[in-house]
Order: structure tokens, then sequence, then C-alpha cells
């Protein structure tokens, strides 16, 4: 899957425009609506119970992205990525309880910021610790250390230990007011809806521009081929460790956004379960673009939801259905899965790209 | 001393179960490369199908030959409608499919049985426990050891000596040399899922005889996994290896570990294991090492 086909009769006529993000005025202009929907619109018209939605699905976007970076671009297969999430949470959380922030930081509403930053780090770091393996091992042996992160992180350490700090019991809640960025107070869905956009496009920049360097091609070539990626001067090792790196850097700082709209975290909160669904997204979205990861977030959330509405009214004449929802929705999930890998296995994204260069290249489609 | 060797032999005998199961995933792998990750809600669906002939007033050996039956079609089926299309397909495109299926068995699970625990009404096995000198076991325990030995020794038998087996194994080696003298790879891999569905619906019935059963017995499925890796992925006798001492370590820490690292030690010590151990040795005590080229 390469870039789009331009348009009969557009050229590049300098470097710059060869690598510019929106190379047609026709983008350009579809971009600047896309964001009018999303800052404008969205939250005009939706109602409080939709911005929630859309909040969930800003969340499963920025979680896929790790996800996509790792199994997309650098093709180290992971199905531990939501322990990472869980570790950006439960630092974040943390330094806000616990942690004595001077009087002035706590003023100038800096702790939040600082301590989504760590949050970061210190789930990059992790990730790296479980990414290790993947110098002597891949494919299925990587998916089973990954796998044991989830369990040996989520269900043990932070079960058993973490979850004792403070002796507060199994969940952390958050007082109000806590969640602030500077003078900002981020106490409503919308705000979440806001702090979530701006997170959302951030991250995206920074991976597609990330993609496209010298790091990012290395990934690429790892991806590819590893063997020959090594015999081409990449240090395979490096490049995958700085994969897993940026992957869990940006799963911590999940973690930590996911939080402002959670009143209390605990550890049901990441089970493994979050870990497949987001893999799921990618599969689903498809693998190794950033698209994928969106519209794989969309579909997924929305599906559920639209389910959810469906089975609602029906409720009244088959309570049972309301009560089995949940077991509905895994099912859902897991045949959404199949039926998307084994006749699509491409995804979405490859849909949205013929779809795009069926109307740049009409009428002349050759 | 004493504790030691109970501990010892409760780990053996559980570790059987899980070598039954490990059996139906190696056998998965070997003959058609899929790594199953819905192995838990295999066994799960087997033992709830037991378990509802067994309650209806079937005899037990009755009731699990009816779950055979069920496990048969229902592996024949998994694999003719979701993993015919995928052979050849990436290797994460396979093991999210079984994770898709896995999903998909746990939701119908949950929804026909419901979440409920679940025991064998009237008790199958004698809850009076045999006595081996000071070494006490439960009746379940060493009839599920008993079925494991009893089944490895069918599989053994049956790849080295039987067509179908042989069959098999030729798929395993070299799918493309198979074909061309003549092996029907399609009916192979029908036949595999078919008989690892029947093996987990085995373990399935023997865990549930242990303690009721429930959606979190499904959680062996995972356990199967580090029994898989430190016997070979491919490795029969391996998976039986495994599978015992992933039951053993699993008890051993349980008793000793728990004072040092209160919680869920038990639960959690086969996948440490599993992670240092994959470092030193990927793959495994009879895996076959895989030579890569570019």
């Amino acid at each position: 899957m390469s870039t789009t086909f331009l348009p009969c009769g557009d050229y590049h006529q300098t470097y710059a425009e060869d690598h510019a993000w929106f190379q047609t005025k026709f983008i350009k202009g579809k971009m600047i609506a896309l964001f009018l929907v999303l800052f404008v619109f969205i939250p005009m018209f939706a109602g409080d119970y939709w911005i929630s939605v859309f909040n969930m699905v800003g969340y499963t976007i920025l979680g896929a992205l790790g996800v996509q970076l790792l199994i997309g671009y650098c093709g180290q297969l992971t199905l531990g990525h939501g322990a990472f999430i869980a570790v950006g949470a439960y630092t974040s959380t943390l330094l806000i309880l616990e942690f004595p922030w001077p009087e002035f930081m706590i003023n100038l509403g800096l702790a939040y910021p600082v301590s989504i930053f760590i949050a970061g780090i210190m789930a990059g770091l992790f990730s790296v610790l479980f990414g290790l393996p993947s110098a002597r091992v891949k494919g299925f042996y990587l998916i089973l250390t990954t796998m044991a992160a989830q369990f040996i992180l989520v269900d043990f350490v932070i079960t058993q230990y973490v979850s004792q700090i403070g002796g507060r019991g199994q969940a952390f809640s958050l007082p109000p007011g806590t969640m602030k960025i500077g003078p900002w107070v981020i106490d409503n869905n919308y705000k979440v809806y806001f702090f979530m956009l701006i997170l959302v496009i951030l991250s995206c920049i920074i991976i597609a521009n990330l993609v496209r360097t010298r790091v990012g091609r290395a990934w690429v070539a790892i991806r590819d081929n590893d063997i020959s990626a090594e015999v081409m001067g990449i240090n395979v090792i490096k490049y995958k460790l700085l994969a897993f790196f940026v992957a869990g850097f940006i799963g911590g700082i999940t973690g930590s956004f996911w939080i402002s709209n959670l009143a209390a975290i605990s550890p049901e909160h990441f089970p493994w379960f979050l870990s497949l669904w987001l893999v799921g997204v990618i599969l689903i979205g498809g693998v190794g673009s950033i698209h994928g990861a969106i519209f794989g977030s969309l579909f997924m959330v929305v599906i559920m939801e639209v389910l959810q509405l469906a089975i609602i009214p029906m409720a009244d004449t088959y309570p049972k259905l309301l009560m089995d929802f949940l077991f509905i929705k895994e099912a859902t999930f897991g045949l959404a899965i199949c039926g998307f890998i084994i006749f699509e296995p491409n995804g979405m994204a490859y849909r949205w790209w013929q779809i795009k260069n069926y109307f740049n290249l009409w009428p002349f489609s050759y | 001393m004493e504790l030691f060797a109970m501990t010892l032999v409760t780990g053996i005998m559980v570790g059987g179960i899980y070598a039954l199961v490990a059996l139906g995933w190696v056998l998965i792998y070997k003959c058609s490369g899929v790594l199953n990750l819905a192995m838990g809600e295999m066994t799960l669906i087997g033992a709830y199908v037991s378990l509802t002939f067994y309650s209806m007033g079937v005899p037990f050996l009755l009731a699990l030959l009816f779950s055979l039956i069920i496990g048969f079609i229902l592996g024949i089926l998994t694999e003719r409608i979701f993993l015919d299309k995928l052979i050849g397909e990436p290797v994460l495109s396979v093991i999210m499919v079984t994770v898709g299926l896995s999903f998909f068995f746990k939701g119908c699970v949950e929804l026909i049985w419901s979440t409920d625990t679940k025991v064998f009404n009237p008790p199958v096995f004698s809850i009076e426990p045999i006595k081996f000198g000071s070494i006490i076991i439960g009746e379940v325990y060493l009839w599920s050891f008993v079925a494991a030995i009893v089944l490895l020794v069918i599989f053994v038998c049956f790849f080295k000596y039987t067509r179908w087996g042989l069959a098999m194994q030729a798929c395993a080696d070299d799918e493309m040399a198979a074909l061309s003298i003549g092996v029907s790879a399609r009916f192979v891999y029908a036949a595999a899922w078919a008989i690892a569905f029947m093996a987990a619906g085995v373990g399935g019935t023997l865990l549930g005889n242990i303690n009721g059963l429930n959606i979190s017995v499904g959680y062996l499925g995972l356990l199967v996994l580090p029994a898989v890796v430190l016997g070979g992925l491919n490795s029969v006798p391996g998976a039986i290896v495994g599978g015992i001492a992933i039951g053993v370590l699993q008890n051993l820490s349980g008793v000793y570990l728990d004072r040092y690292f209160p919680g869920a030690v038990k639960d959690i010590a086969p996948f440490v294991f599993m992670a240092i151990f994959l470092l030193f040795k990927p793959y495994g005590l009879w895996g076959w090492e895989r030579i890569e080229r570019v």
C-alpha cells in the first residue's frame, strides 16, 4: 500500500511538494472540513452520550497507534499492549495522588502534564523490558512473551502490589479538580473530548513523520525481512527496542489520558481483552497504516454501540438479552475479526485507498 | 519433605490434564501450522457438553462419548469454515483468527450455559482419597493422569503405525511434497482439528470434575502455552513432559513462593517461567530448530 495516485494533470515540481502532507487543494479543503467537523460540529451537535462514544474511539485510536507501530511498521507481534497502557495509567495516578508536588506546581496545574510525560517514559521502559526477548525470538514466541507481560504486570504486580499503595483498596479514585492542565480543569466529557482530539492529532503527526524518517525506514525493513535488514547494516536489536519504547510511550500516554475520563481506575480496566481488542482493531482497520488504526477504532466502537442500541429496544420482549449483552458483544467481536481476516485481509484502509484512487483517476483509471 | 512429595505428586497429576490439552494443541500445530489460542474455549465446550448429557441422566462414559462425537463434528466444522481459507497466511492472521474464535466460542458458551459454576451431580469420582503410604491423592487426579498416559500411547502409535498418522506427519514435514504423493492436506487438517477438539473435551471433562465447571476453566487454554513452549511446539512427548512440568512448577511455586510473594503466584509462575525459558531455549526441549535464510 503506497501513496495514492495523483489526479490527472497534477505534477510535482519540487521535492517539497513531493513530501507535502496535503498535496492538492482538494485535500487541503477536505482536511479543513474534517477539522471543522471534529472541533466545531461534533461538540456542537453531538449529545453527551455520543461525545463519550467518541472519547472511547479516541482512546482506542491512541492505543491502536502503539500497536500499529509495533505490528504494522516494525513487525513485532504483541498481545500485551494493554499492560503498558495500565502502567501509564497507574504511574500517572500514583504521581498525582502520592507524589509531594511543590505548591506552585499544583497551583499552575503542572502536576498532570508532567505525570503524563513520566507515565509515557515509564511505560516505554517496561515495554523495552518485555521487548528484550525480541532480540532472540520472533513471531509466535514474541506473542508469548508480550502475553506474559500482560499477566505479570496487570494480573500480578498491579493487582497485588501497586493497588496496595496508600491503602485505598482495589480502586484508586481521583478527586475532582486534580485533572488539570494549566488553568484548564478537565471535568466533563466535552473537555475530555478536546484533550483526546489534541492527543490523537499530535500522535498521528508524530508517528506519520517518524515512519518516513531513517528510523521508520529501518523499522519497515525489519518488518519485511529482518535478516536482510541486518545484512544492510541496520542495528536490528536497537531499532526493535526503539520500536518497543515508542509504542510503550504512546501506550503510557494513552493510559495517562484515559484516567481523565475514568473517575476511578482499577486493574479491571486493563484486562487481556484490551490487548486483544487493540490488535483486532488494527487487523480490521488495516495493518501498516495510520488510517487503519483510525478506521478500525471507529468501526469497532461504533459497531458495538449500534449493537447496544439495537438490543435495548428488544429488551422489553426479551429481558435476558440485556443481561447477555456482554456475551453477545464478545461473540460479535470474535466473528468480526475472523470475518475481516478471511474476507478482507488488507483491512478497511485498503478499501479506502482504492476508493480514493478510483476518484482521483476517474474517468481514466489506467 | 512430606509436603514436598505431596505437592510433587499433585503437580504431576494436574499436569496430566494440562498434558492432555497440550497434546491437542501440538497436534494442530504439527499438522497444519496453526498456533491455536482457542484451546481453552474448546476445552470448555467439550466439558459443558458432557456435563449437560451427564445431568440428563446419561452414564458418565456415554456422556463423554457424546461429547467426543460433538467435539469431532465441531472440530471439522471449525476447520472447514474458518481455518481452511487461511493456509499460507502470515502467522499473525492465523493467530488472530483463533483469538477471534476463542471470543466467539466463549460468547456462545456464556450465552448457552451462563456463567454460574456447575458441578457434575452426582459426583463421578468418589471424594474418598486414595492413599499411597503417606501420600494422598484424589481419585479424579489419578484418573486424569491415567487418561493422559493412555492417550499419549494412543497418539504415538497413531502417528507411527497408521496410515492417517503417517499422512499427518508427511503433511507437517512438507505440505507440498505430501500433496504430490497423494496425501489430502484438507483431510489431514480436518482430522487434526477433530482430534484436538476431542482431546480438549476429555481434558475439560476431567477438570470439570475437580472443582466444578465455569468459564474460568478456559484459563487452562493459556496454561497450555507454557507447556508446549517448554516441550517444543511440534513434539508430542514434549507436550506431555511440558504439561507435567508446568503442573509441578505451578504447585511447587504455590506452596513455596507464596510466602515471599503473597498473592496469585500460582497463576503467574508458568508465564514467568515461560518468558525466561524463551530467552534461553526458544525452540523448547524437543522442538524443531528452524534455520532461517533470506
